[in-house]
């Protein structure tokens, strides 16, 4: 499996751990497309916090490196690691080839 | 102590709990993620009652849009100028469909900790979460908040003993770890999307 696809999974699950936190009525399904935080999106800041945890321990994990999202360099970037799916995927495949992974 | 009318910050703004306010803030409480907080009030009459007796040394919050909508509560409580610590709590996000995509919980956050430890210049926060309140507990911790021990059996809740996660910040905490991850996820929400 490539590293993006075992990013993606890892990014799922943690929304899928989220939503079986939630409700019934405030259950969550996201593809690679769907909107994270930000302008329409579906997370609220409690529930964004619950994926960042869940997908820096998974990644830490599953690479053997640790990783941060929300330091200085997320927050200069033009787009938002947190703007959709695959955002966040490209941002974490990035910050693990700068692992030299 | 000086009560400042409104702590504004870039999403919400934090305004004084009024009697006004308790049809809305009663509805809230009965709300799914109410669940797992304190026991409150069990009528409005109740709860304007509640929000009149409070004593001046409580900070008690509406969170506000910059739109004006009110979306949930924030408290700053037992405040103690002689050993210059307070409890955080009475935190409910009441309105969720309005705060999707916004960070308004964490900007909350930052204006309470902000008026805590810069205004009344406090040196600890402290408060407890119910044990299977775990999003909110997850949430603390990842904003700084360190597990400082446990209260067995403290609070019924729906009709069951559940124990209660003491959590605690310090001001040197707050400066290295909270107020960074905070600013980044502010951030997150005010940087623009990609282009179609």
């Amino acid at each position: 499996m490539s590293q993006r696809k075992i990013v993606l999974g890892v990014i799922l699950r943690a929304v899928e751990n989220l939503s079986d936190e939630l409700e019934d009525g405030a259950k969550i399904s996201v593809d690679e497309d769907t909107k994270l935080f930000g302008t329409d999106a579906v997370l609220d800041s409690l529930s964004l916090v619950s994926v960042i945890v869940d997908v820096e321990t998974a990644i830490s994990e599953k690479f053997n490196t640790p990783i941060a999202l929300t330091d200085d360099r997320a927050m200069s970037r033009e787009v938002s690691p947190f703007a959709n799916v695959t955002a966040l995927a490209d941002y974490i495949v990035e910050l693990l080839a700068e692992a030299g992974l | 102590m000086s009560h400042p009318i409104v702590l504004e910050g870039e999403f919400v703004n934090l305004r004084p709990l009024a009697a006004e306010d308790a049809a809305l803030t009663f509805a809230w409480r009965q709300s799914a993620r109410a669940r797992l907080l304190n026991l409150g009030a069990t009528s409005v009459e109740q709860q304007a009652k509640w929000i009149a007796s409070r004593p001046p040394s409580e900070y008690n919050y509406i969170i506000e849009l910059k739109n004006g909508r009110p979306v949930g509560t924030l408290s700053l409580v037992a405040v103690s100028e002689a050993n210059r610590h307070a409890e955080s709590g009475r935190f409910l996000i009441g309105d969720e469909e309005a705060v999707k995509g916004v960070p308004a919980a964490v900007d909350a956050m930052r204006l309470l900790y902000q008026f805590a430890f810069d205004h009344l210049q406090l040196t600890r926060i402290y408060g407890t979460v119910a044990r299977e309140n775990r999003l909110m507990i997850k949430w603390q911790k990842y904003l700084g908040m360190k597990e400082e021990g446990c209260l067995r059996q403290h609070y019924l809740i729906d009709g069951r003993f559940q124990d209660a996660i003491c959590l605690g910040l310090l001001v040197s905490e707050y400066r290295r770890i909270s107020l960074p991850k905070m600013n980044a996820l502010i951030a997150a929400a005010r940087v623009p999307t990609a282009k179609a």
